[in-house]
C-alpha cells in the first residue's frame, strides 16, 4: 500500500442511527456515569502544555509489528471505530479517529483547555466530595506549546496548579534539565515521584539512590491509596543525555515489585496504583510481570482508550493526550481490597463543557507577555496540517519543506513525535502552531554530512524502535519523517532487513557516496562529519520565515513511503488489512 | 561480625568490585588472538565442546534499551548453595558481537558465599549479552538477553 496522507475520508454511515450533533448532544451525556464506591481517580495523560483549546487529529496510520497489529495501543480510525463500537460522525468519534476529521471540526469544534477541564473537575470533585477525589497526571505536561518554552514551563506548572493536580510523573519535563526540574517541582503543588529514577554518576552523593520520593500515600474516601511513580524508561535514548547527566532511568521492574510489595506488608494500602509514562503497551507488558498492581494509569503513547484493559489482575487505563481528555476512574474499596470500578474516558469537548472563568482569566495571562509574537498570522494552509501517523503527516513534511529549502540539504531529518497540533485547511498559520510542533529546549537544525550507508543502517536502527514485536524494546514513537527520500518497508521483517528501495532526490541511494543531511531534535548530528556550524539554526525560526515566505503553504498529502506488507494504515487484529 | 560471615562478605565484595572488562585468557587460548574468536568458539574453548544447558538458576540482569552503550552495567547472580561440594567455579560474561566477544572471566571458590558478579561492559551494537556459568560438578549453565544500542528514538 501507499500510504497518502487521507482528508477527510469518512466511513459511510450505516444509516441505523442519525449521529446527533454538538447541539443534540447534551452535556449531560457527556457527564453521564454510574458512579461507584468510596474514591474517585481523575487522570491526564501528555497535555503537552496545551493550556488553551486546539484541534488534535487521530492518526490515520499506526502500523505495528504483526503479533501487537489490532491490539490496544495499535488501533486507529476504522479499526478503532470497529473495537470500540464507536458510531460514526459522532464526537466520540470525533475525538478518537481522523475519519472525517475536517467537517467534524466545524461541527464539533476544538478540544481541551485547562478553563474546561477544570469545569469537568470541579463537577465531579462536588459531586463525589473533594476529599474523596484524586486528580493524577502521567507526565510530558510542561513541554509542546511556545508559552512553556518562553517562561521554561512555569506558566505550565500555574495551570496544574490551577488544576488541582496531586501527583505527576515527567519524561519531556526534563529536556528543561535537571537544575530547572527541581526549581519547578519547586513551584509545584503537586507531588513529583518516580522508582525508576536512580543517581549513576560514580562520585555524586546521590550515586545509586533514587532521585525523588519513589511512592505516595494518599487517604481518599477512607482508604489507603499507594501511588508509584514510574517515569519515562527511555528519557536518556529519547532525549539529549546532557539535561539529566548523572541519573539513569530504565524500567526497573524488580523494584517496582518491591515497591509494590512494601505498600501492601508495611504501609497495608488498600489499593496500589502506578502513575505511569512508560506507554500503553510497554505498560501491557508491565502488568504481566509485576504482581500485585491494581491499577496502571499510563501515558507517553498518547492513546485514546474508551475502555479499560486487564491482565494479569492490573487495569490499565490512558487518557490520549494534548488536554483532549480526562479519565474518570470511579473505585469501590472495601476491607484492604478493590472490590468494583467504573470508567469514563470524558472527550473535554470546549464548545460543550463551558469554560471556568478563572481559568480564561490565566491562560490571557500566561500568553499575555508573548502575544505579539505567538498571534503573528504567517500564512494561510490549503490543506489540513497534522501531526502523528506512522511514517508521513503534512505538518512535518512543510518542516522538511522549510529546512530543505533553506539549507539546501539532501536530506531533512525531522523527529517523530507524537505531540504537535493540527491546523484545518483554508486557515491561518499563527507562530503559535509552529511553537506547538517544535517547541524545544534543543531546537537547532543541524547540517552536516552522513555517508549512504550510515543513513541506510540508521533508518533500520530507527524501524527497529518503532517496529520491534516486544513492546520492550520499542520508544513509543513514530518513524521519523524524512525529507528528499522514498523508501519501501516491510515492517513484519527482521531487524536490518526491513527497508529497501531507498532514493534520494529520486535515485536510488548511493551507499558509498556522502549526503548532506539537515536533522532536529534528535542526536543524529553526532554521526555525522563536517557540521556546518554557521548554518544552525532553530527549527521554529526556519519555519516561520519558509511559511511567510511562501504566504500559503500547499503540502501534498502524498506521502514518501510505501508500506509492502499491510493493505491499509489502520489494520484490524490478526491481519494484514481493514 | 562472625569470621566467616566476614570472609562471606569480603569474597563477594571482591567479585563484585572487579568493575573493569578484564580480559583473563587461560593458556589453551593463547594459540589465537582474542579477536580471532566468533562467540560460538569462544564458548568451546571455555567449555571445552560440552553444550551449556540454559537455566532459570542464573539471574542475567542487563536493560533491554542501553542508556549509553560505552557502560552498559550487567549483573549475574546464579542459585547456588556455594559449599565444598557444590559451588559456582566461573562466571563468564559474554558481549556475543563486539569484536572481542569475551568480555569478563572470573573464579569463584565457595568462600565467596554468593556466587554474583557486577560489572559493566562497552557494546559495539545491538547484540545478546551472555552470561556462562562453570559449576563445580563440570557442568555449564547459560544466560543470555538482547540489548539494544541505538543513537536513540523518538519523544
Amino acid at each position: 500500500m501507499h500510504i497518502a496522507a487521507i482528508f477527510g475520508l469518512g466511513m459511510a454511515a450505516n444509516g441505523c442511527t442519525t449521529p446527533k450533533t454538538a447541539a443534540q448532544i447534551s452535556l449531560k451525556d457527556l457527564y453521564d456515569f454510574k458512579a461507584k464506591g468510596n474514591v474517585t481517580l481523575l487522570h491526564m495523560c501528555d497535555l503537552h502544555a496545551h493550556i488553551k483549546p486546539l484541534y488534535w487529529r487521530e492518526p490515520s496510520t499506526l502500523i505495528s509489528a504483526p503479533n501487537l497489529v489490532g491490539t490496544p495501543g495499535f488501533l486507529c480510525g476504522e479499526a478503532f471505530a470497529k473495537h470500540y463500537g464507536l458510531e460514526p460522525s459522532s464526537l466520540d468519534a470525533y475525538f478518537d479517529t481522523y475519519m472525517d476529521f475536517g467537517t467534524l471540526a466545524k461541527k464539533f469544534g476544538k478540544m481541551g483547555g485547562i478553563a474546561h477541564m477544570k469545569t469537568y473537575l470541579d463537577r465531579v470533585r462536588a459531586e463525589r466530595g473533594n476529599e474523596n477525589v484524586l486528580f493524577l497526571d502521567s507526565g510530558d505536561t510542561w513541554q509542546g506549546t511556545g508559552v512553556a518554552l518562553k517562561t521554561g514551563g512555569e506558566a505550565i506548572v500555574k495551570a496544574q496548579n490551577y488544576l488541582g493536580v496531586d501527583v505527576m510523573v515527567g519524561h519531556w519535563e526534563f529536556t528543561y534539565g535537571k537544575e530547572r526540574v527541581k526549581e519547578l517541582i519547586g513551584m509545584l503543588d503537586a507531588k513529583f515521584i518516580s522508582q525508576n529514577i536512580v543517581g549513576n554518576d560514580p562520585f555524586a552523593d546521590d550515586y545509586e539512590e533514587l532521585i525523588f520520593e519513589p511512592y505516595t500515600i494518599e487517604e481518599r474516601g477512607g482508604a489507603k491509596i499507594g501511588i508509584i511513580g514510574q517515569s519515562f524508561p527511555f528519557t536518556s535514548t529519547a532525549n539529549p543525555k546532557e539535561f539529566t547527566q548523572g541519573w539513569s532511568f530504565g524500567l526497573r521492574l524488580e523494584s517496582l515489585q518491591t515497591y509494590v510489595d512494601e505498600l501492601r506488608d508495611e504501609h497495608k494500602v488498600d489499593c496500589v496504583v502506578v502513575l505511569s509514562h512508560d506507554g500503553f503497551s510497554v505498560d501491557q507488558e508491565v502488568a504481566r510481570q509485576v504482581h500485585g498492581i491494581d491499577f496502571i494509569l499510563s501515558g507517553h503513547t498518547h492513546d485514546p482508550s474508551p475502555k479499560p484493559i486487564t491482565i494479569n489482575n492490573t487495569v490499565i487505563v490512558i487518557a490520549g493526550s494534548h488536554g483532549k481528555y480526562i479519565g474518570r476512574l470511579d473505585i469501590d474499596i472495601k476491607d484492604g481490597k478493590v472490590k468494583d470500578y467504573e470508567y469514563k474516558l470524558v472527550p473535554i469537548a470546549s464548545k460543550m463543557i463551558p469554560a471556568d472563568p478563572t481559568g480564561v482569566k490565566l491562560v490571557d495571562e500566561l500568553y499575555a507577555p508573548f502575544a505579539a509574537e505567538f498571534y503573528e498570522v504567517l500564512g494561510k494552509t490549503k490543506n489540513m496540517l497534522y501531526k502523528r501517523d506512522t511514517f508521513f503527516s503534512t505538518f512535518d513534511q512543510l518542516i522538511n519543506d522549510a529546512i530543505m529549502d533553506e539549507m539546501k540539504c539532501d536530506i531533512s531529518f525531522t523527529p517523530g513525535y507524537r505531540w504537535g497540533t493540527t491546523v484545518l485547511a483554508g486557515e491561518d498559520i499563527l507562530m503559535d502552531n509552529v511553537y506547538e510542533m517544535c517547541g524545544i529546549t534543543y531546537p537547532n537544525v543541524y547540517t552536516f554530512e552522513l555517508q549512504g550507508q550510515k543513513i541506510a543502517s540508521l533508518l533500520e536502527d530507527i524501524a527497529d524502535n518503532v517496529f520491534n514485536a516486544n513492546p520492550l524494546y520499542q520508544q513509543g514513537g513514530d518513524m521519523s519523517r524524512l525529507g528528499g527520500v522514498t523508501y519501501d518497508i516491510a515492517v513484519a521483517n527482521k531487524a536490518g532487513h526491513r527497508i529497501s528501495n531507498l532514493k534520494v532526490g529520486g535515485k536510488p541511494i548511493d551507499l558509498n557516496k556522502t549526503y548532506v543531511v539537515s536533522s532536529w531534535g534528535g542526536n543524529l548530528q553526532n554521526a555525522g562529519s563536517n557540521l556546518r556550524k554557521d548554518k544552525t539554526r532553530p527549527v521554529y525560526d526556519i519555519v516561520r520565515d519558509y511559511i511567510k515566505r511562501e504566504k500559503i503553504v500547499d503540502v501534498s498529502n502524498k506521502g514518501n513511503v510505501t508500506v509492502l506488507d499491510y493493505d491499509c494504515g489502520c489494520p484490524v487484529k490478526g491481519s494484514r488489512g481493514c | 561480625m562472625q569470621r566467616r560471615d566476614f570472609f562471606k562478605t569480603l569474597g563477594t565484595a571482591a567479585v563484585v568490585g572487579a568493575t573493569i572488562p578484564v580480559m583473563s585468557f587461560a593458556a589453551e587460548t593463547k594459540k589465537k588472538g582474542p579477536n580471532a574468536f566468533t562467540y560460538e568458539q569462544a564458548l568451546d574453548v571455555i567449555t571445552g565442546g560440552k553444550k551449556p544447558v540454559k537455566s532459570d538458576k542464573v539471574h542475567l540482569k542487563v536493560p533491554e534499551i542501553a542508556e549509553n552503550g560505552a557502560v552498559v552495567p550487567v549483573t549475574v547472580e546464579v542459585d547456588s548453595p556455594m559449599t565444598d561440594s557444590d559451588y559456582v567455579k566461573a562466571i563468564h560474561i559474554f558481549a556475543t558481537k563486539n569484536n572481542n566477544v569475551r568480555c569478563i572471566d572470573a573464579n569463584l571458590t565457595p568462600a565467596n558465599g554468593k556466587a554474583m558478579l557486577s560489572t559493566r561492559v562497552k557494546l559495539g551494537g545491538t547484540q545478546d549479552v551472555a552470561a556462562l556459568i562453570e559449576l563445580s560438578n563440570g557442568e555449564f549453565l547459560i544466560a543470555a538477553q538482547s540489548v539494544k544500542v541505538t543513537i536513540g528514538g523518538c519523544g
